[in-house]
């Protein structure tokens, strides 16, 4: 399995450890940025709900999921069950399913402790990085996902922290616009990815799908489309095909 | 919350991330399935950038066209297709976002 790494079509251009961090680095500063008013306000909720500073702190610590946390916070302000929190979570994380599979062949021949420190980082923001990466580089790092990942989990605790400490100074930060970071981002790395027809049906499918689910507030509407548009990827025969 | 509660949904989360990870189970993907996922990384990234850039205000289609998030993530996408600096495209495109946002308000 690790050989189908080297073997690519074409050959990868390995990056030097120091250089290998400091991409890192200048790639996650951006997406971190971005995600500072949702970790506020994943802390100053979680205290608003009635959860402990020292829980709130441990629920981005350990759960380390930002939809999740959000989604359980709201359901624990309608009095909602433990087992409707445990079921939204499990709904809003399948998606990591899916990054978890494209990422299998890359990490199989890492250790049981390598795999396990980049599971636990797995978020959207580090797998679209670590993509993005093996697009350009033509290689998958382990060391690169490492450091986005870390820089990730580092931002979005010490966002929680502001949020649990000091909601009220930062409640304008979720007016600032900053997720168009996240968005300008993923396009970035997107349309480079758009080199055969299929994917480019995949990606007008699953975006048509994603803004009618969001029009119509279908629960994860986010899968949904994901799925639809790689279904519709699939069905397309490839140029060579027709 | 009680502390279980947020104990299972950490190890839901950590479940769902480390599931394909896992090298117990030892199996490949087929061709077909490698090709379905072969799709996953734009597909489910432009269903995470789409709804930003057309429904700013996080529900409705955008009303108008003179909107940040649209004219910034459209001029995105086109400089995307011309620049291949990645970076750059960030910087032009949070640069043309930044520059509306605050001609706007």
């Amino acid at each position: 399995m690790t050989d189908s790494l080297t073997h690519h079509e074409t050959s990868p251009r390995l990056l030097g450890r120091s250089k290998l961090c400091v991409q890192a680095l200048i790639d996650v500063f951006p997406l971190a940025l971005a995600m500072l008013p949702w970790g506020v306000l994943c802390g100053s909720l979680s205290i608003e709900m009635g959860l402990s500073a020292w829980q709130a702190q441990c629920m981005s610590l350990f759960v380390f999921a930002g939809a999740a946390q959000l989604s359980s916070l709201n359901l624990l302000g309608v009095m909602a069950p433990p087992a409707a929190i445990v079921s939204s979570t499990v709904v809003i994380s399948s998606r990591h399913l899916l990054y978890s599979a494209v990422l299998r062949s890359d990490v199989a021949h890492l250790s049981l402790r390598w795999r396990c420190l980049l599971a636990f980082l797995l978020t959207d923001e580090m797998f679209a990085l670590a993509v993005a990466f093996k697009q350009k580089y033509r290689y998958f790092s382990p060391l690169y996902a490492l450091i986005v990942g870390l820089g990730i989990y580092s931002v979005w605790n010490i966002a929680t922290l502001i949020g649990i400490v000091a909601s009220q100074q930062w409640a304008g930060l979720s007016h600032l616009g900053l997720e168009f970071a996240v968005a300008a981002i993923f396009i970035a790395i997107v349309i480079p990815m758009i080199k055969s027809f299929p994917i480019l049906v995949a990606v007008l499918i699953s975006g048509v799908t994603a803004i009618i689910c969001t029009q119509f507030s279908v629960e994860n509407g986010l899968l949904i489309a994901a799925g639809l548009g790689m279904l519709a990827g699939y069905c397309c025969p490839p140029k060579e095909a027709r | 919350m009680s502390w279980w509660v947020m104990a299972v949904m950490a190890l839901v989360t950590f479940s769902c991330r480390f599931s394909f990870f896992n090298t117990l189970i030892n199996f490949n993907f087929s061709s077909r399935l490698q090709r379905l996922l072969s799709f996953a990384a734009p597909a489910v990234l432009t269903a995470m950038w789409a709804p930003i850039v057309f429904m700013s205000n996080g529900q409705t289609l955008v009303a108008t066209l003179w909107d940040p998030f649209l004219i910034a993530g459209l001029a995105t996408v086109l400089m995307s297709i011309v620049i291949r600096q990645t970076l750059l495209v960030v910087i032009l495109g949070m640069g043309l976002f930044v520059a509306m946002q605050y001609s706007v308000a």
